[in-house]
């Protein structure tokens, strides 16, 4: 069973908003709780809220659980705290991929339509798409995969503060640099460019994959990317790495504005400054 | 003293009121036997009259930034009471099928599980809106209000042309048409049994309040207008007016707490139903366009939570889409076992090659409507196009297929029309306006028929200067009106004379 | 009507009220202006065309002379701003369109007619003089105030309509007795002040055609049955603001907006006529600050919604 090989992990992620000014009116949702998959288990999440709110929660589109709320009353700060414990198990063993001739046929009886078609996030220049195209001649769809997501990370650097939450993979392509969530979108981006079904990943990961339990670390909001052959199959680009009992699964969609962990609005003066911090213990 | 339709020719088209030259459809005999007497001269006093009447009521649209008096043309259509029974039979369809395809849409997506409509074509709809996937309206009702754009061919049949059930606007001038012709022509009325128009703001507050959330017995509607600059801002005051609610706009609106709260003198005043006529796109910042300043943050998660009713529902546009219209038929018979009542105008959609290529091949003979346009914009009709502008459709075909369905170019029936020089043939539509309150479709007997006032035009919409007939639907037999019971008077009535009060002059003595 | 009525809404109606008494009472005082200038051309026009812009809160160009014609165009036809009588009834259209859902069809339509037809009046003014235009424009008020009395309920966008109106009519009051300032560099004589103020009729049936300086300024201003008297327009303010809030209190007053209103309209009524005249400088910017921070308080109290701001983006 998943607790012989597969870990269990306690999360708190822990955002601090403060306001130039006080802000109003703030409407806010949250994408911040794991979900229950097939190898992923949510033994309890919480989300809190200071000042303190009432949260609701809603399964939207993607599957995603949301965590939603207002404040009406002005506040120089706001906090909040998702809090989750959670079972992993290692990446499972590879599907047995489908020919890739039988692809488009299965993508569409299975409605994943969505997953094949750039989105303005994702979406490369025919340069890119071409390159990729001819890369991949030959391969499966699991290796064509893999070759296309380390293709990716040998030309784009991790490097933090280069990009925005807000650019695109092209733009990122262009600067060859960028974070987890760029390198996510340009392995999406390619993956769908030669045809295969892909997906954006928002989750966590606990950074020490030989961590003993007990072990606290600060951890991050991580992004990924499952591409689909014959079924989902999660891949961590950035770490050049299958997703396994490190990776915790949060929501998943055609790109970052599908899954965003925060997105909200308020009166105020525009300028504020987040901090964001995530903890990560291996419970055993 | 020469007769007023001696001059007037038909055009190449179904003329609604002759037949032929000089011989008159039986529905428009006490219509023509009224105004045949009038002079040119009498009729163009009158149509100045009435728009004066409706630049001072306000009863006017934005045109080229300016604001202009609906244009009323004096020769109203009429419609017999058979035509009406298939056009509300088929109005009546087609609303419940897009209800149908809506609901499966934001629900278990049944129809492209069972491969009749491409999955592809709504996840790549601008106006497939997944925020509200999964949310089901209280009474199972997305399209409250729908406006059926309807054709008449070169056989009088009538098809339809598009879908609206968004926010389908017009129905006001449906009203005021009707007001304005009774009190300029009251005479025309005298001969004929029409349906009234006026029917129309109960019904839709009827339908507003069927579709108020669980539990809420008297619920508090209000109409969401986007504000004085908005084109169809008159008709947004005149229904609010007419159903007696508040006419509100998103500042006037708060939500907390899930609930939507309308801001008073008073403080907050919980609101359970809105009719809204804000696009989808500037409803609610947190779910669409951010920097919308017209809408209400947090309405879309308060209709979630089943506290508030948004009407039209958000994401209908996905079930108007052009291309989307094309599989209508299909669908009425998958939904309803029907046959479709009403045929749509011949189209082709641009998904394979071949056809592509034979559609880019008589570009002249076609009508090319793109797939997201509404308000007549961007349509291209092939045999009234310059080169100039085949070439640049071409291009554009080229480059987005997708985005263009083809058309047979039908002659859109005609009717006379008063010109500068007397009634002359001139195309129309209509759109009828549906009305469901979840039990059952009502159709305004009549709807706005618009007219193209340019000779030989065929697009017919006031955004691109058209012009509008009052719409008479015949009724069977003589409406009943109901009587009233006779005004009370005194049993002994003394000389009919008017009370007068005050020191008469030279105040008689007696 | 215990739901209360849209804050938005209650705003408009509050400054229609306003903007259809400034149009009325800048085109009495113009009116009476520009005929005295006729009758009296010897006088210096151009301080007294000063004057009587700086009265109403228009700047004048420094250097230039001005005439009767640059009043006219800046007091009366100017559609740039509501000081002047084009400007304020384009405003109050404005205003109408958006409420038009809770004022009277009547009330709409003659707000709209009218300004549909300030363009013609103008041209004919032009050939007719300015009389006509701004006899056109007295009696288009009438007809809104007529129509208001009429066909609207007598709930709280009523007292809000009135409120505007009376506040707006005690400041241009005062603005207009201000004319007669001992400083002022020109100075209208107070026949000319009760004819502005459509009082002179009503004066002379009361106090006779002799025009007692001190008698007329107790007329304009203290006069109880004289609508158009500042003490007869705070007192319908203040019972406009009563209705709206019954201030329940044992003691004192809670409601802001109130208090201003009351403190002056007790301090008229119990003013010596006989001393009015010498205490004028001092009463008219006292009564104008009143309805400025009445017009505050109220605007505080009634008038919070939402103003359309930005939202900003997190995350």
């Amino acid at each position: 069973m998943s607790t012989e090989t597969g870990w269990r992990l306690r999360i708190t992620h822990t955002t601090r908003v403060s306001y130039d000014g006080d802000a109003r009116a703030s409407y806010n949702e949250l994408r911040m709780a794991p979900l229950t998959l097939p190898g992923q288990t949510v033994l309890g999440s919480r989300i809190t809220v200071q000042p303190h709110v009432a949260v609701w929660t809603y399964w939207d589109y993607w599957g995603s659980e949301v965590a939603a709320f207002d404040l009406q009353a002005a506040h120089p700060s706001l906090v909040m705290v998702a809090a989750s414990t959670v079972e992993t198990s290692p990446a499972p063993p590879l599907p047995d991929p489908p020919p890739w001739t039988d692809l488009p046929g299965l993508a569409r009886e299975l409605g994943l339509d969505e997953y094949l078609v750039p989105t303005d996030r994702t979406r490369v220049s025919e340069e890119i798409a071409g390159r990729a195209r001819s890369l991949v001649e030959g391969l499966d769809p699991h290796d064509a995969a893999l070759r296309l997501a380390a293709w990716i990370r040998d030309r784009v650097d991790y490097v933090a503060g280069a990009t925005a939450v807000t650019t695109s993979a092209q733009e990122a392509w262009e600067v060859r640099q960028g974070v987890c969530q760029d390198i996510a979108h340009l392995t999406v981006g390619v993956h769908r460019a030669v045809g295969l079904p892909a997906r954006y990943v928002s989750g966590y990961l606990h950074p020490d994959p030989d961590a003993r339990p007990g072990d606290t670390m600060e951890g991050q909001s991580h992004a990924w990317v499952e591409y689909w052959a014959g079924d989902w199959v999660a891949h961590d680009p950035t770490n050049r790495i299958p997703a396994g009992e490190c990776h915790v699964t949060v929501a998943r969609g055609r790109d970052y504005d599908d899954v965003p962990p925060l997105k909200g609005i308020y009166h105020g003066a525009p300028s504020s400054v987040m901090d964001v911090t995530v903890e990560v213990t291996r419970l055993f | 003293m020469a007769d007023l339709f001696d001059d007037y020719l038909p055009a190449a088209a179904w003329d609604e009121m002759f037949e032929r030259a000089g011989v008159p459809r039986s529905a428009y005999g006490p219509v023509l036997a009224a105004l045949q007497p009038l002079d040119k001269g009498e009729l163009r006093f009158r149509a100045d009259q009435l728009a004066r009447v409706f630049t001072d009521r306000g009863v006017t649209f934005d045109y080229a930034g300016e604001e202009r008096p609906f244009p009323l043309d004096l020769l109203p259509r009429v419609i017999d009471a058979a035509e009406w029974a298939v056009i509300d039979q088929g109005v009546r369809q087609r609303v419940r099928t897009l209800e149908a395809f809506l609901a499966d849409v934001y629900g278990p997506a049944e129809i492209f599980r069972d491969g009749l409509v491409p999955w592809r074509l709504v996840c790549s709809s601008a106006h497939f809106h997944r925020q509200v996937a999964g949310l089901t309206p209280p009474n199972g009702v997305r399209a409250h209000v729908s406006g059926i754009d309807l054709i008449r061919d070169e056989d009088g049949r009538f098809r339809v042309l598009e879908d609206n059930v968004r926010t389908p606007s017009g129905v006001s001038y449906v009203m005021e048409n009707r007001l304005a012709m009774t009190r300029t022509f009251p005479s025309l009325f005298a001969e004929q049994h029409v349906h009234p128009v006026d029917e129309y703001p109960a019904r839709l507050l009827h339908a507003l309040r069927a579709a108020a959330p669980a539990g809420v017995d008297d619920p508090v509607v209000a109409v969401l207008t986007p504000g004085v600059g908005n084109a169809a801002y008159f008709e947004h005051t005149l229904l609010a007016r007419l159903m007696g609610v508040e006419l509100v706009e998103g500042r006037d609106l708060l939500c907390a707490g899930n609930r939507v709260y309308i801001q008073t003198t008073q403080g907050r005043r919980p609101v359970h139903v809105i009719y809204r006529r804000i696009d989808d796109g500037y409803l609610d910042p947190l779910h669409f366009n951010a920097g919308s300043v017209i809408g209400c943050p947090g309405i879309v998660n308060a209709a979630r939570a089943g506290n508030v009713t948004i009407a039209n529902a958000v994401g209908n546009g996905v079930a108007d889409d052009k291309l989307i219209y094309t599989y209508v038929p299909e669908m009425i018979r998958y939904y309803l076992g029907e046959e479709p009542v009403l045929a749509n105008v011949e189209s082709h959609r641009l998904e394979s090659p071949d056809v592509v290529e034979w559609v880019l091949d008589r570009l002249g003979d076609l009508v090319l409507k793109p797939v997201d346009g509404s308000g007549g914009k961007g349509i291209v009709i092939g045999p009234h196009a310059s080169d100039r502008d085949l070439a640049e459709l071409r291009i554009k075909v080229e480059a987005d297929p997708r985005a263009w369905i083809a058309q047979r170019p039908v002659a859109l029936s005609t009717v006379p029309t008063l010109t500068e020089n007397g009634p002359a043939p001139r195309h129309v539509d209509l759109r009828p306006f549906a009305v469901n309150d979840g039990e059952d479709v009502w159709v305004l007997p009549g709807g706005l028929t618009r007219v193209a006032l340019p000779e030989g035009e065929l697009v017919v919409n006031s955004s691109q200067g058209g012009g509008s007939k009052d719409t008479w639907v015949l009724a069977a037999e003589r409406v009943r009106e109901p009587q009233a019971p006779p005004i009370p008077m005194p049993r002994v009535t003394p000389d009919a004379t008017v009370p007068e009060g005050g020191p008469a002059e030279g105040a008689q003595q007696q | 009507m215990t739901t209360g009525l849209l804050s938005r809404i209650a705003e408009t109606l509050f400054w229609i009220g306003r903007y259809v008494e400034r149009a009325d009472d800048t085109a009495r005082i113009l009116d009476v202006h520009v005929h005295r200038m006729l009758e009296e051309p010897s006088g210096d026009e151009d301080a007294g065309c000063r004057a009587l812009l700086a009265i109403l809160g228009v700047p004048a160009a420094p250097g230039e002379r001005i005439d009767i014609g640059t009043v006219l165009a800046g007091l009366a036809f100017a559609d740039d701003g509501p000081s002047s009588i084009a400007g304020a009834l384009q405003a109050a259209r404005t205003g109408g369109r958006s409420v038009r859902e809770v004022v009277s069809t009547e009330m709409w339509e003659c707000l709209n007619v009218t300004w549909h037809e300030l363009p013609d009046r103008r041209r004919a003014a032009g050939r007719l003089g300015p009389h006509m235009f701004l006899r056109y424009v007295r009696e288009r008020a009438a007809l809104f105030s007529g129509l208001a009395d009429a066909t609207m309920s007598r709930d709280e966008g009523w007292h809000f309509l009135v409120l505007g109106r009376s506040l707006e009519r005690i400041d241009m009051t005062a603005r207009l007795l201000s004319l007669r300032m001992p400083s002022a560099s020109y100075a209208p004589d107070w026949s000319m002040l009760l004819r502005a103020s459509g009082a002179d009729e009503s004066y002379i049936r009361t106090h006779g055609g002799t025009g007692d300086p001190a008698q007329v300024a107790a007329f304009l201003m203290l006069d109880r049955l004289f609508p158009r008297s500042v003490l007869h327009a705070l007192t319908l303010a203040e019972d406009c603001l009563a209705a709206l809030d019954p201030d329940p209190s044992r003691a004192g007053f809670t409601d802001a907006a109130r208090r201003p209103i009351g403190r002056m309209r007790t301090r008229l009524e119990y003013t010596d006529t006989t001393l009015l005249l010498g205490q004028l400088p001092e009463l008219l910017p006292a009564l104008q600050r009143a309805c400025v921070e009445a017009s505050a308080a109220v605007t505080e109290k009634y008038f919070q919604y939402a103003l359309p701001v930005a939202w900003a983006q997190e995350g």
